[in-house]
């Protein structure tokens, strides 16, 4: 029973108090009035998946969204508790809950504590009133230093923030600012994404109304290029293209993934197994049994109250299920692990997880891409060369089966 | 067997003047198809004439037809009206003994209308005119009947006027198709001799022939032969076109029909070819058609180089339905093995590429289209050079000489300004005017083809609001004071991307050309310079800048699949571009030239 492999909880809770023009995730404002319905429905989700999955180990839990935080003390303790009685869970198990800045106060942050959330995910975005407008967040940067305070206060020690950089017109100079605060502020994690006009969102509109103009790309690398110097002054580690953790101690070792990384985002990159629930979540998990073996990802419906419906009449869930097969899983490794730029794809967990070599299996991919110098690879790992981590795509590609 | 109750004729008119909405009516008062399955253009059954409105292909439709008591088998074909597809028209015209000429009361004599009528009345037949579309607010029937009147010598009451989309004296169409047109000739003792005026082919059936019964009769399904390929056949099926095929026992002198040749191999059978019975075979073929003389020349290649057998493949299918089409093997130091094609214009490159894509599911290249240019070489040679890459070095050069044609353009006369503008730009020369009455006039004039065969008729239709109509022949080769403009990718010549230009227009051309390279090029990993050259000289330059960064920042909630879905179809848009040297150059820059605009 012990060695089955262990196991991420993702549970998205699809509120926010407003909803930011260039957010495509799936996340509605306004809903408040199916806060519990949801939150039941979660619930009664988890339920489904107790016997199918007992013997697992839950090892992190994230609770995402949306906006986790616009849930009342009383429901993220019914959602906890819930985990915890539905689920076996790790002793050491990481639990992140995702924060807003403009959504929470002191007893929301005690809460949280008391319910065993060891990791905050906050989103400032931005120190700059004018980015902060633009984007259409809710909170002011000083909001964002308060909240950061008070969570510390609460006794979090282990806390993310998230950044985006390459906003139309954004000056290097705001956003080196924003970078220095950021790093004054000492948190544990830092996420920065580049942003992405994505089609359906009310920017996408704007930049082809002409009302904003496009985000600049060449600009945008160079901002990148730009908090990749700074934050390795300021002790971060770049382990992952968007994320970079504070050195923990000396024990954190240039080759590998540092202390303060995300657990349960090192499963989405290691390619292991995770179990999403709520609208639009995706899941990815390997079974077997009865000498058959299967390895899916699949994603739940989208829209909270045909999510709720379904769950309450026992119907299934998923909009859409893939089979993986066994080169695209092998693709979807490499796709996935070089993305962690200093642990990259290992050959023993490749091995593991597949049965055969990466070197093996992609060895003219690998001769080309290390050739044109987008890849290093040795006999313990296949890893992004430098100049590899701004063309990502060109080198994930290469990878991927045709479709 | 009765050849007087036949009838053999052709739709023809200039394009859109309703010659497939004619050919709907008299197939739906013959009753040939049921009320459930007609439809709008029916006989433009080919997918892409249905999306474009446009008729390509000739078809043919068997009608039995009840007049005063007697029944008629009346065959009809339905002509393109586009200049491309004259070809069609005239394979059409000599399966018949007379033709229905078609003008739309609103337009009147057009480019096409004069174009196809010559063509008809080549080869004698009889011709009836009909004025369509009397319905239009904006018809003209009296004047149009006194423009057919003069043009044909039939007296302007005599014509018939009619809406072919109401239904408005359709019947006397066939009336006058039965009084007048003559019942065909033909010998029915004599031994078979069928016209194969075009050729499809049918995966399960291999080769189908369209033919016109010259004489003899073919009962059952005797052992066949093709008299110009000398190959034998035992056919599956014979039959007649209902528009569909209809099996029937026996075909006769006189009529149209097709047969199921049972051929395997598309060699084994040409368009113009006589079939006849291999055991009892004429002596005498027919004519046949004259082999036709492609206008524009382009290369083709496969997106994907292990695609090849199976684009030569296409391409021979293709041609047994595309009688116009040519092809033989070119080679491409940049985009490897392909072929060069001949098109009767660039109309009908584009539905070729169009049907080498969805009949025939090729990703293809094409490269700028071309025209045949003569080059009279220092020791004395001269040679017939239809693609830049293969123009003589310079110095071996004497000169070059450029074909011209003849083009004719049907204008009101309130654009004689502006049309004869557009002409001088492109190097043309006024020939004569011609008045068609007091508010019209055909401009003839003397052009560089080169000019008139790329955006030339969108420009002229811009100049008179949709007005005027165009036809064009060739005239006679003039020497020219041409040169090859090169364009550089990385420093690297890339043939494929060559054209001949006339050196006064080079200049511009190099500039136009290369900004819009950039436009095309999509940023790569590093600097991409792009030149255009004379020789050695550079005429102009620009450069791709180089992408920063290639990678997508999000991966949020653990949705890899949406992720991998964008990678894949970055991947795939990969695949289709070119790789040429290091670079990637997507399909649409070999073509860039078509959309080089005016200024
Ligand atoms: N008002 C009116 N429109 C007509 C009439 N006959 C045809 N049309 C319209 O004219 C357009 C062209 O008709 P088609 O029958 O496709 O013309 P065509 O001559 O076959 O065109 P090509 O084959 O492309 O040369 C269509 O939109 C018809 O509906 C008519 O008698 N009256
Ligand atoms: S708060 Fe976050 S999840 Fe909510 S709309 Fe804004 S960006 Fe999207
Ligand atoms: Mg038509």
């Amino acid at each position: 029973m012990n060695d089955l492999p262990r196991l991420g909880l993702y549970i998205h809770i699809p509120f926010c108090e407003r909803k930011c023009p260039y957010c495509d995730f799936n996340t509605y404002a306004g809903l408040e009035a199916l806060y519990q319905a949801t939150v039941e429905a979660l619930i009664a989700e988890m339920a489904r998946w107790a016997d199918p999955l007992a013997g697992r180990t839950i090892s992190t839990v994230f609770v995402g969204g949306g906006t986790p935080t616009v849930l009342s003390p009383r429901q993220l303790e019914q959602l906890f508790v819930a985990v915890h009685r539905t689920f076996r869970v790790a002793e050491d198990v990481e639990i992140t809950c995702e924060a807003n800045p403009g959504a929470v106060d002191r007893e929301k942050f005690a809460a949280l504590r008391a319910l065993g959330v060891n990791r905050l995910s906050m989103g400032v975005q931005s120190f700059q009133a004018d980015e902060l407008r633009l984007l259409g967040r809710i909170h002011s940067a000083k909001d964002a230093r308060v909240a950061y305070d008070m969570a510390r206060r609460a006794g979090f020690d282990n806390i993310n923030l998230d950044f985006i950089f390459g906003l139309p017109q954004q000056s290097a100079e705001a956003w080196a600012q924003t970078l220095e605060e950021a790093i004054s502020l000492q948190p544990e994690h830092l996420s920065l994404y580049s942003l992405i006009v994505e089609p359906g969102t009310p920017f996408f509109h704007w930049v082809n109304s002409g009302k904003i103009v496009a985000p600049d790309e060449d600009l945008a690398a160079a901002f990148y290029e730009m908090a990749m110097e700074r934050l390795a002054q300021a002790g971060y580690l770049h382990y992952e293209i968007s994320n970079w953790a504070r050195r923990a101690s000396s024990t954190d070792s240039e080759s590998e993934t540092p202390h303060f990384a995300c657990r349960h985002n090192l499963l989405y990159w290691r390619n292991e197994d995770y179990l999403g629930v709520g609208p639009g979540a995706h899941s990815h998990l390997r079974t077997s049994g009865n000498g058959s073996y299967i390895e899916q990802r699949w994603g739940n419906v989208r829209p909270v109250r045909t999510y709720v419906r379904r769950t309450c009449e026992g119907k299934p869930l998923a909009e859409f299920v893939e089979d993986i097969s066994p080169p695209l899983a092998m693709g979807e490794s490499m796709m996935l692990g070089l993305r962690l730029v200093r642990e990259g794809v290992r050959q023993d967990r490749f091995a593991a997880l597949h049965g055969c070599s990466p070197s093996q299996v992609f060895e003219n991919e690998l001769r080309r891409l290390s050739a044109a110098g987008l890849l290093t690879l040795d006999a313990e790992r296949i890893r992004l060369s430098r100049r590899g981590v701004l063309f990502g795509n060109q080198v994930f590609l290469q990878f991927l089966p045709e479709a | 067997m009765n050849l007087d109750h036949i009838r053999n004729f052709s739709i023809i008119a200039h394009i859109d003047h309703g010659k497939s909405t004619l050919a709907d009516q008299l197939i739906r008062m013959t009753e040939t198809v049921t009320e459930r399955e007609m439809r709008e253009q029916l006989l433009d059954s080919m997918e892409l004439e249905r999306e474009k409105g446009v008729t390509i292909k000739a078809s043919a439709v068997r009608m039995i037809y009840k007049h005063r008591g007697e029944e008629y088998e009346i065959n009809l074909i339905d002509t393109p009206g586009h200049v491309d597809f004259s070809y069609e028209v005239h394979r059409a015209l000599q399966a018949c003994e007379g033709a229905v000429l078609v003008v739309d009361a609103s337009q009147g004599i057009q480019a096409q209308t004069m174009a196809h009528l010559f063509a008809a009345l080549e080869q004698n037949l009889t011709i009836v005119p009909v004025i369509n579309k009397i319905d239009l607010p904006a018809a003209m029937p009296d004047e149009v009947a006194q423009e057919i009147e003069d043009l044909l010598g039939v007296p302007a009451e005599d014509i018939p006027r009619i809406s072919a989309k109401a239904g408005v004296n359709v019947e006397e169409v066939l009336e006058r198709v039965i009084a007048e047109v003559p019942p065909p000739k033909g010998d029915l003792d004599a031994p078979v001799r069928a016209l194969v005026f075009d050729c499809h082919y049918d995966s399960y059936k291999g080769v189908i022939a369209y033919v016109r019964m010259v004489d003899g009769v073919i009962t059952g399904l005797p052992k066949l032969l093709a008299m110009n390929t000398g190959k034998t056949m035992e056919p599956l099926e014979i039959g007649v076109l209902v528009p569909q095929m209809l099996p029937v026992n026996e075909l006769h002198a006189g009529q149209v029909g097709y047969i199921a040749t049972g051929l395997k191999s598309v060699q084994d059978l040409d368009v113009g070819d006589t079939i006849t019975l291999a055991a009892r075979p004429a002596t005498e073929k027919l004519p046949g058609y004259r082999p036709l003389k492609p206008m524009v020349f382009a290369g083709l290649y496969p997106t994907n180089p292990d695609d090849y057998n199976e684009l030569r493949d296409a391409l021979e299918k293709l041609q047994l339905n595309d009688a116009a089409l040519t092809y033989e093997p070119e080679t491409s130091q940049a985009l490897g093995f392909g072929f060069r094609l001949g098109f009767l214009g660039l109309f009908h490159m584009e539905i070729v590429q169009e049907r080498l894509e969805r009949e025939y599911d090729m990703d293809v290249i094409f490269t700028a289209p071309s025209v045949e240019y003569r080059v009279v070489k220092t020791n004395g040679e001269v040679i017939a050079i239809d693609s830049p890459a293969a123009l003589p070095d310079p110095t071996e050069i004497e000169h070059i000489e450029e074909p011209w044609c003849e083009l004719r353009i049907f204008t009101p006369a309130e654009y004689i300004g502006p049309v004869l503008d557009l002409v001088t730009k492109r190097r043309g020369e006024l020939k004569t005017q011609n008045w068609l009455d007091s508010k019209r006039v055909e401009i003839v004039c003397l052009i560089p083809l080169s000019e008139i065969i790329v955006d030339f008729y969108n420009e002229l239709k811009a100049r008179t609001k949709g007005y005027a109509s165009m036809d064009y022949t060739l005239d006679q080769y003039r020497p020219s004071d041409m040169v090859k403009l090169d364009i550089l990718v990385n420093h690297q010549p890339v043939d494929a991307l060559s054209i001949i230009v006339h050196r006064d227009q080079a200049y511009h051309k190099g500039q136009r050309l290369v900004s819009k390279m950039k436009e095309i090029i999509p940023r790569q990993m590093f600097e991409v310079p792009i030149q255009a050259a004379i020789g050695n000289k550079i005429i102009s330059r620009a450069n791709v800048k180089a992408l920063r960064k290639d990678v997508l920042a999000k991966c949020y909630g653990g949705d890899v699949t949406r992720k991998r879905k964008l990678l894949e179809k970055q991947k795939a848009g990969k695949k289709r571009m070119k790789m040429v040297g290091s670079v990637e150059i997507p399909q649409e820059a070999f073509m860039s030239v078509l959309s080089l605009e005016e200024e």
